[in-house]
């Protein structure tokens, strides 16, 4: 009897504690997505009620020509930039992590970038990469290499973009650094009378300690990627010649250009289901290869 | 205490061996700080120069007279409404930031503290909803908001706030499960409400995990643009991101590098005075959030 | 891009118009003593449109029972914040297509108010104002009044005298009716002042020949991307002519002054120089420039002494110009169309026009009485010169495609991405044309069906 009026009791204050997040749960989020799903198949100008058209915006998406040039845009962004990333930031947290002069200032200065983000990183690029007046082209031209339109190029804006892209490795590198030493020393030292050089000691204990910290990036890397659109409303409006259309570009210029709210919320919901099968798949694939202190067997 | 001995003992002699490997760490390291550092000292030298110095080409590495005047025709030009702008990025940050902390931690704490029916299927749903990518959802809340008559003001940047954020509620039940459950029997016993236990029990303890959550989600609400977009008309009401982003495009017919790099100088300042003077908890809000 | 971008598109007007009160409104004018209503006038957030906030005060005086309210988004989003107003049941009583989007996008969405059963009412007549019928009739369709002019811009050459002076060029003229002032002179003129180079301090080029949007060009050079028929049945092409030899002539002129003749700059240098949407003119590195006359508006900010002159004789004897002409628009959804009318007519008076030449900084007044004292507005420029140039444009002028074609953003958006390469350099014009031609048919299938 005490027992189930206490139990209802706590009921009470877990609901009134967690209510902040139920209401926006239900209003920003539950709700949008219901919504975009059913906006997804209608035609809809927010101007007239919208008009149902059943999978009419599915279809026309298949055949969209810049559906799948955004998604080629997208994915070609992110399966080089995010490995490449994350490599260079593991790297650059080995390094960091040796017992070598200057550690704190290396860390900083290669960290310190990334605390210029957003739209003054893109700015900022922009202006590295103008073709005449910019700092790129002028390092180029000690080696002899002609100007490179590179944002004002379809064939090198993406590669712009990846280039500025590993500006930012200073938030992965702090991210390894910390898992590095979090790699018990008494496991290492363990390898050391093993025998093994720095070479296996890293690959047998190392790697698989942060095998976690690199899964996790992995992720939110990929799923940050998929989102990118300051880049793209900042310095190349999608262009030139769509070449950095990305996805999330595409679907804001669907709904807010070109008032398409109905379309845009089709790509809205694919853009959802993508993120959640990437993830997901990531997860499933990790499990043969990430290692979980004191639960590989499980 | 032996392990340390041996362990110490056993580098010495390695430290003296291989010293060219660390010539050369350091020396990749130099370089590779020399072009991460580059271009911040394109951004500062441009911020610095003449309208005329900075079309120069090759640029010049350092300015030939420092036009800090860049700095005040910011705020000085009408047009520009850079103080204006800097200011709404500051009330949104400022708020944000309250509304995620107080409503997170109210969350959190429920979540952490109490077992009902449907909690643990509510806090799988805070942990899917990790994942939601804003722009699958920016439409229909675009929408909502434009219909509740708040288009062209701060609010929905902010209102979104004060019902917890699903990364952060997650941060702080997991420190608060760590607090141990003797300590709320010692308050309930002191007659203390459940309120109080969250207010003046919990909340004291969690000062450095509210530190992170607080620096992370000013950085997010501060680096924002696709809301602002969406949300925001009038100039005087943009916050930085959009109004540097419109100053580039429509203000001038040429394009002001110089009063561009000098607001992107002004707009890093506040990350940067963060990572200043709380070194430890940005470090540690990075590690855990992974966030940029 | 270029200075089309912001103004061009899309001339001011703004009026804006309130409302009686939606019962009562029973043709009582001006101050009946009846109840007090807001009227909003949605505008450019530039101060060539926000002027009209200073005008407002002596509207108000004038008429009691009516009050203005301003309100304002920036070019880029001018478009969606005027859609998201509508759909909030927040819409403007009076506006323009400041936006990408043109009258025929706005009309054929059904956003605008038929005003001619209050034009009649009022007995309103364009020669009150001053208005040529010829341009009252653009935004007339089946006879229906659905805006009124309230500022007219034409294309005009502006040329920099100080790059003129040191090549020893005579300045070229203002009158379109002198035949010797053609598009070749013109390039001859240009090579004389160009000097290409990959140093931007170094760089100068002859001429920007920024003649209409990039659909719009060949119109220039006597061919036509549309069908006739655009013009009359609301904007929808029903023929696309870019593979044609005509047309891809006409491309190849166009780029070839960037690549062949190499007198014009290319895309990298007028971004480097200003960025994505600004004007490299200003730069002083440019000698002649073919523009909107908004871009005359700023010519006080100039570093250097600017001249006005005829756009050249081109292979189209009829079409030198492109007109812009803003019309002021009531939204259908205006709860108050005569007081919002009362507000548009307010401001194309000969008095009020005059006064906003100058608070706008010289924006042309659609009245003609008026448009004397914008001719004078140029310092440094002599007013029978600009008057000369204007009136030679109007006899020679098109009114701008983004007005008159549905769609028109979109479209847009695909002539710029799709002409990019050709820009650059990385194609030929006829190569990207026939491909052109298929997306945009397909463009124009889904979007007008």
């Amino acid at each position: 009897m005490k027992q189930s009026r206490r139990r209802i009791r706590e009921g009470r204050y877990f609901y009134l504690f967690i209510s902040p997040w139920l209401v926006g749960f239900i209003a920003l989020a539950l709700f949008p997505v219901l919504a975009s799903f059913y906006y997804s198949f209608t035609e809809y100008d927010i101007i007239h009620a919208p008009q149902w058209i059943g999978l009419g915006n599915y279809r026309e998406l298949f055949r969209d020509e810049q559906f799948w040039n955004s998604i080629r845009v997208t994915v070609k962004y992110t399966v080089v930039s995010v490995p490449l990333t994350l490599v260079l930031s593991l790297l650059l947290a080995i390094l960091i992590n040796q017992k070598w002069p200057l550690r704190g200032f290396f860390r900083t200065a290669v960290y310190f970038p990334s605390m210029i983000s957003g739209v003054s990183m893109s700015l900022l690029w922009f202006w590295v990469f103008n073709p005449q007046a910019g700092l790129f082209n002028y390092v180029l031209s000690w080696f002899g290499i002609e100007p490179i339109h590179w944002l004002l190029d379809a064939k090198y804006a993406i590669w712009a973009l990846v280039i500025m892209s590993f500006w930012g490795v200073g938030t992965g590198m702090l991210i390894f650094l910390a898992g590095l030493q979090g790699v018990p020393s008494h496991l290492l030292e363990a390898a050391k009378l093993d025998g093994a050089g720095p070479l296996r000691s890293f690959r047998n204990v190392t790697l698989p300690m942060i095998s976690p910290v690199f899964l996790f990036q992995l992720i939110v890397g990929m799923i940050d990627s998929f989102q990118v659109f300051t880049q793209a409303y900042t310095i190349t409006q999608g262009g030139p010649s769509y070449s950095t259309w990305f996805y999330v570009y595409n679907i804001y210029v669907n709904a807010f250009k070109n008032f398409r709210y109905g379309y845009a919320s089709a790509l809205a919901w694919l853009l959802l289901v993508a993120v959640m099968v990437v993830t997901f798949a990531i997860m499933k694939a990790s499990n043969r290869y990430v290692y979980y202190e004191g639960g590989p067997s499980r | 205490m032996s392990e340390l001995t041996t362990s110490a003992a056993a580098c010495k002699p390695r430290r003296r061996g291989p010293k060219l490997s660390s010539v050369l760490g350091v020396a990749a390291l130099l370089i590779v700080t020399v072009i991460m550092l580059s271009p911040l000292w394109f951004m500062v030298a441009t911020a610095l120069k003449t309208t005329k110095e900075m079309l120069r080409f090759p640029p010049t590495v350092i300015p030939e007279q420092f036009a800090w005047g860049n700095f005040k025709e910011l705020f000085v030009n009408s047009e520009i409404k850079f103080g204006r702008q800097y200011m709404n990025s500051v009330i949104v940050a400022v708020f944000s930031v309250f509304g995620t902390v107080l409503s997170s931690s109210l969350v959190a704490f429920g979540f952490s503290r109490y077992r009902a029916k449907g909690s643990q299927v509510l806090f799988m749903l805070v942990l899917s909803t990790m994942m939601l990518p804003y722009p699958a959802i920016m439409i229909p809340q675009f929408l909502l908001f434009t219909k509740l008559g708040l288009h062209d003001s701060l609010l929905p940047l902010i209102l979104p706030n004060f019902v917890g954020s699903a990364y952060m509620i997650f941060l702080l039940r997991q420190f608060f499960s760590t607090l141990p459950a003797e300590l709320y029997d010692a308050g309930r016993i002191d007659g203390s409400g459940e309120f109080r236990l969250y207010w003046s029990l919990t909340l004291p303890l969690a000062g450095p995990v509210l530190a992170t959550v607080a620096i992370f989600t000013f950085i997010w609400s501060w680096n924002d643009l696709l809301a602002p977009v969406l949300y925001l008309d009038s100039q005087e009401n943009f916050t930085l991101p959009i109004g540097m982003a419109a100053m580039m495009s429509s203000k001038f017919r040429l394009a002001p590098w110089n009063l561009l790099m000098a607001a992107s100088i002004l707009a890093s300042i506040p990350i940067i005075l963060m990572f200043v003077v709380a070194q430890r908890r940005f470090v540690e809000g990075i590690v855990l959030t992974g966030m940029k | 891009m270029r200075g089309k971008g912001k103004w061009a598109t899309v001339p001011l007007g703004a009026a804006v118009l309130t409302a009686m009160t939606a019962t009562g409104c029973s043709g009582g004018g001006g101050g009946s003593g009846g109840e007090k209503v807001t009227i909003t006038h949605y505008t450019i957030d530039s101060p060539d449109r926000t002027f009209v906030e200073k005008l407002i005060p002596d509207f108000e005086k004038a008429h009691p029972n009516i009050k203005v309210k301003v309100t304002k988004a920036p070019y880029e989003q001018f478009d969606s914040k005027l859609q998201s107003a509508i759909a909030a049941k927040n819409a403007p009583d009076v506006t323009s297509h400041w936006g990408y989007g043109g009258f025929m996008e706005y009309y054929n969405k059904g956003m605008l108010m038929d005003l001619t059963p209050y034009l009649e009412e009022g007995g309103f007549k364009a020669s009150d104002y001053n208005i040529p019928d010829s341009v009252m009739d653009i935004y007339k369709v089946d006879g229906k009044t659905y805006g009124i002019p309230l500022n007219s811009y034409v294309t005009v050459m502006l040329y920099n005298k100080d790059l003129f002076d040191k090549a020893k060029l005579e300045y070229p003229p203002t009158d379109y009716e002198d035949k010797s002032w053609t598009f070749d002179k013109m390039v001859d003129y240009a090579k004389k002042m160009t000097v290409d180079s990959t140093n931007l301090a170094e760089a100068q080029y002859g001429v920007d020949f920024g003649w209409g949007e990039r659909d719009q060009r060949p119109q220039y050079f006597g061919a036509n991307v549309y069908s006739e028929d655009t013009w009359t049945n609301g904007g929808k092409p029903t023929e696309i002519n870019l593979s044609k030899p005509e047309t891809i002539d006409a491309y190849k002129k166009i780029y070839g002054l960037i690549w062949d003749q190499k007198v014009s700059p290319t895309a990298a240098f007028s971004k480097s120089v200003s960025g994505q949407f600004g004007d490299p003119f200003l730069s002083g590195k440019i000698g002649m420039s073919v523009v909107g006359s908004w871009s005359l508006a700023s010519a006080k900010d100039f570093s250097f002494n600017v001249g006005v002159a005829a756009v050249p004789q081109g292979p189209n004897e009829k079409v030198r110009s492109v007109l812009y002409v803003d019309p002021l628009f009531v939204l259908k959804d205006s709860k108050h169309p005569k007081e919002a009318l009362e507000w548009i007519k307010y401001l194309i008076t000969t008095e009020v026009q005059e006064k906003s030449i100058e608070l706008s900084g010289g924006n042309p007044p659609v009245n003609q009485k008026a448009a004397e004292k914008y001719y004078s507005n140029f310092e440094g420029i002599d007013p029978e010169q600009i008057k000369q140039v204007y009136e030679g444009a109007f006899k020679y002028g098109f009114e701008s495609y983004n007005h008159l074609i549905s769609n028109y953003s979109q479209i847009n958006e695909l002539f710029i991405n799709e002409l990019a390469p050709v820009e650059n350099g990385d194609k030929k014009a006829e190569e990207v044309l026939p491909v052109i031609e298929e997306k945009l048919k397909k463009l124009l299938q889904r979007v007008n069906e």
